[in-house]
């Protein structure tokens, strides 16, 4: 089995994740188990799919982890977002867009086998907006007593900010980088940044859940 | 080629590191607002306790002058009066016949302790300064005054009269009173006039006196500094200013200037 260098920082943030579940529950973001869960899965899946399934590429599995990890992920940051009872009913119209969007280009538009990239780009997107306002709305937030960087939520969406940004410019430009060879080190430069991109995010996520369960013994 | 591919792959770096930072300096923007966010939140915090404090304080002074007053009062003029009472009801022998003038004059000193009691109980209730405006606390305040005798205390006004929160009122209330001690223990002075001034926004309280001044920059040195720094402080927490303008042989002009909200 392989696994990159960038899944040991998603199995370790999986593995605190379960360990530290109380902490999560605290702050009300339990679902990042599961979502580390399917991150995980499809991770190892996709890393291992070609060699296993005989099969040119593995955006299958990719294709499939942007319907299953979407809802979790809006889900997870509406909670962050802590919306009043109409920004929620607003948000879930989003959501049941989105996701109706990322069905039928998966079964009608782009299809199953090919790279969803405009799966991809949306859900992407989509987090950077998201993130984007749950920080905002931490920092201008009232509570005298709250410290934005010993906040979980401020790493998680920080993290998930940046990554969205390196996504989107990575996705843009990944046929191209495809077409061109273009390389670092003997590895396609899309996959050294996504997986760099990946590293961030999971150490992101450690530090956010560690500090849930640290205010959690508080 | 090979130098046209890393050009490609240093322009792609670049671009994302660009993108990359402007990210980073959003995140620490934010964090930036959040921090002086805090801090202001924190700093009006702190000036919400001291403005309470202040509060308390000056609560408590204004409860000890009043019991300070009551005292003396009570030992000056009602005491007075019973011990007068007393005197001429023990001359009266019950083998002489009734002198009506002296019996007379027995009900008419006691009427007067009564009276006296009776004001001071209306006057001197522990919350009188909540239920009167400003001006009618501070009119109070100088029959006091002019009852102790010796200082010609004058009041004046311009402009309508506002409404003043109850807990600036009661600051202002006690800067005036701590204004008037002043004048009686250290200023020597024959006449005072307490100006009020009530523009649109704030109110200005101007206390003159016709004293022998000092000078302020000495003062502010001296132990406790007259309380002036404790009017100014005051006059701080309530969100005003104050000035005080004194020269030796010149008398003293304290200002006051206080928002109504």
């Amino acid at each position: 089995m392989t696994l990159l260098y960038f899944q040991y920082f998603q199995l370790l943030s999986l593995l605190l994740a379960i360990v530290c579940g109380k902490g999560l529950s605290r702050f009300s973001i339990g679902i990042l188990i599961p979502i580390l869960l399917v991150d995980n899965i499809s991770d190892i899946l996709g890393a291992n799919y070609t060699r296993l399934f005989h099969s040119p590429d593995n955006y299958f599995i990719f294709n499939l982890y942007y319907l299953l990890s979407t809802p979790l992920y809006l889900y997870l940051l509406t909670i962050m977002l802590k919306p009043d009872a109409r920004e929620r009913r607003r948000i879930l119209y989003v959501a049941l867009a989105i996701e109706a969007f990322l069905i039928a280009n998966y079964f009608f538009v782009q299809g199953r086998m090919p790279f969803n990239s405009f799966t991809a780009l949306l859900v992407n997107l989509t987090n950077f907006v998201f993130s984007c306002l749950v920080l905002a709305r931490l920092a201008l937030r009232k509570e005298e007593d709250s410290h934005l960087l010993i906040d979980p939520y401020f790493w998680i969406n920080a993290m998930i900010l940046l990554f969205s940004l390196v996504s989107m410019i990575a996705l843009g430009l990944q046929k191209y980088i495809a077409l061109n060879h273009i390389q670092v080190d003997g590895k396609s430069l899309y996959f050294a940044l996504m997986q760099a991109a990946n590293a961030a995010l999971y150490t992101g996520y450690c530090g956010a859940i560690l500090l849930c369960q640290m205010q959690r013994s508080k | 080629m090979p130098d046209a591919k890393e050009q490609i792959t240093t322009t792609i770096l670049a671009v994302i590191f660009v993108l990359l930072f402007f990210g980073v300096l959003f995140i620490f923007m934010l964090s930036y607002i959040h921090y002086r966010r805090r801090q202001n939140a924190r700093e009006k915090k702190a000036m919400q306790d001291q403005f309470d404090q202040q509060l308390m304080q000056t609560r408590l002074e204004i409860q000890e002058q009043t019991f300070r007053y009551l005292s003396e009062e009570i030992h000056d003029h009602v005491g007075q009066l019973l011990s007068l009472a007393k005197i001429q009801l023990s001359s009266v022998r019950d083998t002489e016949p009734v002198d009506h003038g002296l019996i007379k004059d027995v009900y008419s000193n006691v009427t007067r302790a009564l009276q006296d009691l009776r004001s001071l109980a209306k006057g001197l209730h522990a919350g009188h300064i909540r239920h009167f405006s400003i001006r009618e606390a501070v009119d109070e305040e100088v029959q006091r005054v002019r009852k102790a005798g010796g200082l010609k205390v004058s009041v004046t006004s311009e402009g309508d009269e506002k409404k003043i929160k109850e807990e600036k009122q009661l600051i202002l209330f006690r800067i005036i009173q701590e204004c008037l001690q002043n004048c009686l223990k250290h200023a020597s002075a024959s006449n005072i006039n307490i100006g009020f001034t009530w523009y649109a926004e704030q109110l200005r309280v101007r206390v003159r006196d016709d004293g022998q001044g000092f000078d302020t920059e000495n003062a502010a040195a001296l132990a406790g500094g007259l309380g002036l720094e404790n009017i100014r402080n005051r006059a701080r927490l309530t969100g005003g200013s104050s000035s005080i303008h004194s020269r030796p042989g010149e008398g003293t002009t304290v200002t006051v200037q206080i928002p109504y909200e």
